[in-house]
């Protein structure tokens, strides 16, 4: 664990405060503190539209008084206003009842499960960055947009933004460690002209590296292309029709599996995959791994949110649920070990053919876009969303589609997974092929 | 509020006038056309229930200030949680550096203390109210939830509130300040039957303090949650595809804040990527169709006494009589217009800086008892629970989701509906509002707008209303 100065500082801070709420009658205390500084430049149509930059700092603390739990958080470092804010916090503790749950996990469960070297989070390029650095790929970005654009362009935005955060966490059972982390995001959007319609689309990329960003032509054609899907879009009948998603689109689908699985839905018993562990919930095309050590990962981490060492989880493997996220306190509730208590990065294990020759095996199918708005229900399952997508014919797009909703059940749709791509998106966490269903309901006109 | 102080809130934490007037100085030493200070200091608190037990309690102090420059429609812009005078005026040197201009930046001489209303007074403000106040309530909640039906599994309650001061001092010597109080109080249940499961909700909010939860509303929140979970045991999923759309009053507002708020806030049309850029004055709904967005209504969640740039608030028509009148305005779009800004001046907190938004968008009420409206439609759905919405500013479609509603046959409310998401375009779906309720009711949920990545309270209205049509989510089996 290498700290900046500045962190430094703010870890001895972390460990006075841990110091303090005992001698205040806190019997566990965990203390975690942050300090971030990022940079955000916008161009919008040749000119610079905002340009933002902060360093910004914090404080968290969770203190358990007799078993009594309360969490605080405060950006107030002054040394005076600490003191009071952890009288305040201690003593709130005094009003509510016990829960013994809220106890720190076990030492033995608790540290580092991959190295920082490994896990690769901070790239020393970030502390060289310029003004001009972000000036350059935004002009790049914008010039690219424009030089694409066409003539009915209204509008051409073009985004950089980088930054690194520290963070360190010291706990009563003995966890301490810190860990830090840079990202580079940039995008470009376009805004065309479509009768009285101004049709917006975009592209844009984050990464833990400078080196890892996309070249400016891929966001650029990306930007431009997903851009002119949205030009003269209309709804199509409602009807049911095969569903192919682009990988980049998969994971949100895929996405609301994490609500039934958490412990907290769970105990809450607001999940469709209560008492599932160990039985299929899916087709056995399925298989997702948590994985959390990958290196320069989005959703990479050596430990969790309870300080748990980090390892890799299966959750689906083979259509059969491994695994739900078991926090350490819902582990207690339900009389079940802990996992994890929230998601990584997710693995889907691909298949064997790309997005391009699946669809042009499909006479008819839909490509969803872009999602707008709606929901899932944890309890049942029932989703329904707005979307935007593609007809396509033979993998051909012969109409592009809006104001359309897609709508089923998480169950059943996990069961009918018909096949899955092989290109992983790996620009995200959730590392999705394209996948595709025979038969979806959506509604159009 | 404090009109002869404004910086008393924040003396405590070593600003003063003096330090104020630096940072604005050092901020606008290149030149430019505007620019401001924002201090906010809020202290939030909740506690929570769940297993028969109060026993998680979350207390969060945030202070910190933002420095922001405007020149034309360029705004450079910097934060810091340390109030110490060397980091604020570094802040104020960061958030310069995207200015250069000729224009000789405004300067106030003297100090203009921005008047600044009362609209939510309140006996005893959160911060100076203990936790064992709080939880007899919530736990009250619960006990009345399990009360209503066996079929009542597990309950969960949370009471929040928050206090903000803030202090917003501009380079043209205007300085306004205010005091904030929002509540928050929620109730969700888990019901089951056989093997079936559902969840039920209920949630309040408002700038209040604890008198906010008289007995009705407490009642109220209990009532819901548990038979709105009650309800969704017997719903099932509406038939797929385009109907009429009865909106119930209250809630539906989402589909106003989503089908036009959002495309009359200026930045968009300032920027002509609005689908309503080039439609001020002209007629873009029917005559029956006023809409109306204030920060005037008292205790609402998006009231607001001053904007976040110390400018007056108001309440705007946006549409009257189906004409596009205003749009909403920050002082950016208010200058490129050359009008007044309406107040909509808003930020999710010092670390963001401010963006036209909405306050409080309903319907004005309109001519026919709401029993009218659902016996004219012979076949369609009747949103009553609504979930959120989204929208897409330039081609104007949007969504929001239904969490429960109705079947609508021969204008009778048949089958109970549930989880479905319903599209349309704004300007079209606008154009079909074909009857006005005469039953505006502003709805009291907690309500987060969220623009940009920032995200502010909100209220929304509605009376009810026919919507000619919109697609709908259904066709579930």
């Amino acid at each position: 664990m290498s700290l900046s100065p500045e962190m430094s500082a703010l870890a001895a801070l972390a460990r006075r405060v841990k110091a303090r709420a005992a001698v205040l009658g806190a019997d566990e205390v965990t203390v975690s503190v942050s300090r971030a500084s990022h940079v955000t430049l916008k161009r919008r149509d040749g000119h610079t539209e905002q340009s933002t930059e902060a360093t910004t700092r914090g404080l968290t603390l969770s203190v358990l008084v007799g078993d009594r739990f309360t969490s605080n958080a405060t950006s107030d470092l002054r040394e005076e206003a600490l003191e009071s804010f952890l009288a305040r916090c201690v003593a709130a503790a005094r009003w509510l009842e016990p829960d013994d749950k809220r106890r720190l996990p076990d030492p033995s469960l608790v540290g580092r499960g991959v190295s920082e070297r490994t896990l690769d989070q901070d790239d020393p390029a970030w502390a060289a960055r310029t003004p001009a650095d972000r000036e350059a790929r935004a002009r790049a970005l914008e010039e690219g947009i424009l030089a694409l654009g066409g003539v009915d362009r209204v509008s051409v935005v073009a985004s950089v933004t980088d930054g690194r955060a520290e963070s360190f966490r010291t706990s009563t059972n003995g966890f301490e460690d810190g860990s830090a982390g840079t990202f580079f995001s940039s995008g470009g959007e376009l805004v065309l002209a479509d009768g009285d319609k101004r049709p917006a689309g975009g592209a844009d990329y984050t990464t833990r590296h400078l080196a890892d960003q996309p070249t400016v032509e891929r966001v650029v054609r990306e930007a431009v292309e997903r851009t002119r899907w949205t030009v003269g879009s209309h709804p199509i009948p409602s009807g049911k029709y095969p569903m192919i998603l682009e990988n980049r689109i998969a994971g949100r689908i895929l996405g609301m599996l994490s609500g039934p699985i958490s412990g907290a839905s769970l105990h809450e018993r607001r999940s469709c995959l209560l008492d599932r562990r160990g039985t299929r919930i899916a087709s056995p095309l399925l298989d997702i791994l948590d994985d959390p050590t990958i290196p320069r990962g989005l959703g990479s981490r050596p430990w969790d949110g309870d300080g748990l060492v980090a390892r890799p989880m299966p959750v689906v493997r083979d259509g059969v649920l491994q695994d739900y996220y078991v926090s350490t306190y819902h582990s207690r509730k339900l009389g079940i070990p802990p996992t994890t208590g929230g998601r990584s990065n997710w693995v889907v294990r691909p298949g064997t053919r790309p997005f391009a020759t699946i669809a042009r095996d499909l006479p008819r199918a839909i490509s969803i876009t872009s999602f707008l708005g709606g929901s899932s229900n944890a309890a049942t399952g029932d989703f329904s969303m707005g979307v935007r997508g593609l007809l396509l014919e033979h993998g051909e797009v012969v109409a592009h589609l809006s104001e359309m909703n897609v709508s089923g059940n998480l169950l059943t749709l996990l069961d009918s997974l018909a096949e899955v791509g092989n290109d992983p998106w790996t620009w995200g966490a959730v590392r999705t092929p394209a996948m595709v269903w025979p038969e979806i309901q959506f509604s159009g006109s | 509020m404090e009109p002869t102080d404004p910086f008393r809130s924040f003396r405590p934490f070593g600003i003063d006038d003096d330090l104020v007037r630096r940072v604005l100085d050092e901020a606008t030493r290149d030149g430019c056309d505007d620019a401001d200070v924002f201090f906010e200091h809020s202290i939030s608190t909740s506690v929570g229930l769940s297993d028969h037990a109060v026993n998680r309690a979350h207390t969060s102090i945030d202070l910190g200030a933002g420095v922001r420059v405007v020149v034309g429609d360029q705004v450079g812009y910097a934060y810091t949680e340390d109030l110490a005078p060397e980091a604020l005026l570094r802040c104020a040197a960061t958030a310069r550096a995207i200015a250069r201009t000729a224009t000789p930046a405004p300067r106030g001489t003297t100090w203009k203390v921005a008047s600044v209303r009362d609209l939510h007074p309140v006996q005893r403000w959160w911060s100076d109210v203990e936790l064992d106040v709080r939880i007899p309530m919530i736990r009250r909640w619960e006990q009345g939830a399990f009360a209503r039906d066996p079929r009542v599994r597990k309950v969960q309650c949370s009471l929040g509130d928050e206090d903000q001061w803030i202090l917003v001092a501009r380079a043209d010597g205007t300085v306004a300040a205010d005091h904030r109080p929002m509540t928050y109080g929620t109730v969700s249940v888990t019901v089951e039957q056989g093997t079936q499961r559902e969840t039920g909700g209920y949630n309040v909010a408002g700038r209040a303090d604890l008198g906010y939860y008289d007995e009705a509303r407490q009642r109220r929140m209990v009532e819901l949650a548990v038979s709105r979970g009650l309800r969704a045991l017997d719903a099932t999923s509406p038939p797929a595809g385009e109907m009429p759309v009865v909106l119930g009053a209250g809630g539906s507002g989402v589909l106003l804040h989503e089908a036009i708020g959002h495309g009359m806030e200026a930045d968009f049309n300032r920027k002509n990527i609005s689908i309503y850029a080039t439609k001020m004055g002209q007629r873009i709904a029917g005559p029956d169709v006023t809409v109306i967005d204030s920060a005037l209504l008292p205790h609402a969640r998006g009231a607001l006494n001053v904007d976040d740039e110390g400018s007056p608030t108001e309440e705007t028509v946006l549409v009257r009589n189906g004409i596009l009148e205003s749009y909403l305005h920050d002082r950016i779009s208010a200058r490129h217009y050359s009008v007044a800004s309406t107040g909509s001046g808003r930020r999710e907190s010092f670390r963001a800086p401010v963006l036209p938004r909405m306050r409080c968008t309903y319907l004005a009420p309109g001519p026919v008892p709401p029993e009218d409206i659902i016996r004219s439609v012979k076949r369609g759905l009747y949103a009553e629970v609504l979930g959120g919405g989204q929208v897409r500013i330039g081609a104007g479609d949007f969504s929001f989701f239904v969490r429960q509603g109705w079947l609508i046959e021969d204008g009778v409310l048949t089958k109970p509906v549930k989880d479905v998401n319903l599209t349309g375009n704004g300007p079209e779906v606008l154009r079909t509002i074909e009857q006005v309720g005469n039953d505006l009711v502003v709805d009291e949920g907690g309500w987060t707008c969220g623009k940009e990545g920032q995200g502010v309270p909100v209220s929304q209205g509605l009376p009810t209303v026919l919507v000619g049509r919109l697609s709908v989510g259904g066709g579930r089996e």
